[in-house]
């Protein structure tokens, strides 16, 4: 089941982005008021529904094993992701840095949610 | 006998948190410092960045640390559901936030906030999740 709706939403999560990055970052469409802010949510979604799945997913495994593998790539990817956002804060702080969009953290831990998963992985093969 | 483990264990994350909490203390007002007097660019500002995260390494490898000592299946669980929620909760919040910023230019939250943010969820959702197994 979780495979079927994975199969819609990864599509769907990399469209809105897109969308979203050409359409709203540059400002080819120029929402409003709570239209704006209704749309945020909205192409914010996909994101966690992403996450809820992950959630099922996680608490409906029965491998004790896979199950802890996946846990422990988690752990890592929140930690790598947390560490490259408070470099990347003190460096906007420095001025150093310009971009602030807080948008690219999803991108980000999924990048290191595959890192670690591939990592670990191979430290139990 | 275990429970004497358990609090072993505890404490010894418990100390090593206010080593890694005291030493992001001391790098958030070194990098404070710096910036005031000198406005640094270049590598000192890469270097202070560096060293701003570098505790927060240690605080995660600690709670990693500490976790795979637990021994206790249901603690265990409790703080695996909790992470997953916060995790959870955090992306949303920054996804949601992220786009705000785009579209009704609401104002920018500094990255360097995301932690306490994270924090915070952990905190909610592990009491939470706590509440569910009582």
């Amino acid at each position: 089941m979780e495979d079927r709706m994975l199969f819609i939403l990864m599509p769907l999560v990399l469209a809105v982005f897109v969308l979203a990055v050409w359409g709203f970052g540059y400002h080819h469409l120029h929402p409003t008021g709570i239209v704006a802010c209704l749309l945020a949510i909205l192409v914010a979604l996909p994101n966690v529904a992403l996450i809820v799945i992950f959630g099922f997913y996680l608490s409906e495994e029965k491998d004790e094993f896979q199950r802890n593998l996946l846990v422990q790539s988690l752990l890592w990817a929140i930690g790598a992701t947390l560490t490259l956002i408070t470099f990347w804060g003190v460096l906007v702080t420095f001025e150093v840095v310009q971009s602030r969009s807080l948008v690219w953290v999803f991108p980000l831990f999924c990048l290191f949610m595959a890192i670690a998963k591939f990592m670990v992985r191979l430290r139990y093969r | 006998m275990e429970g004497k483990t358990k609090d072993l264990a505890r404490s010894r994350h418990n100390r090593r948190l206010i080593v890694f909490s005291v030493l992001l203390a001391l790098a958030g007002s070194l990098d404070a410092w710096v910036f005031i007097r000198r406005h640094p660019t270049g590598v000192l500002a890469y270097a202070l960045a560096v060293l701003r995260a570098l505790p927060m390494i240690g605080i995660m490898a600690d709670f990693g640390l500490y976790v795979a000592a637990l021994k206790d299946e249901v603690m265990r669980s409790i703080i695996y559901q909790s992470m997953l929620w916060s995790i959870g909760a955090t992306l949303g919040f920054t996804t949601v936030w992220g786009f705000l910023e785009a579209f009704v230019h609401i104002p920018h939250l500094q990255p360097l906030l995301v932690m306490p943010v994270f924090g915070l969820f952990v905190g909610v959702s592990l009491f939470l999740v706590a509440r569910r197994y009582e």
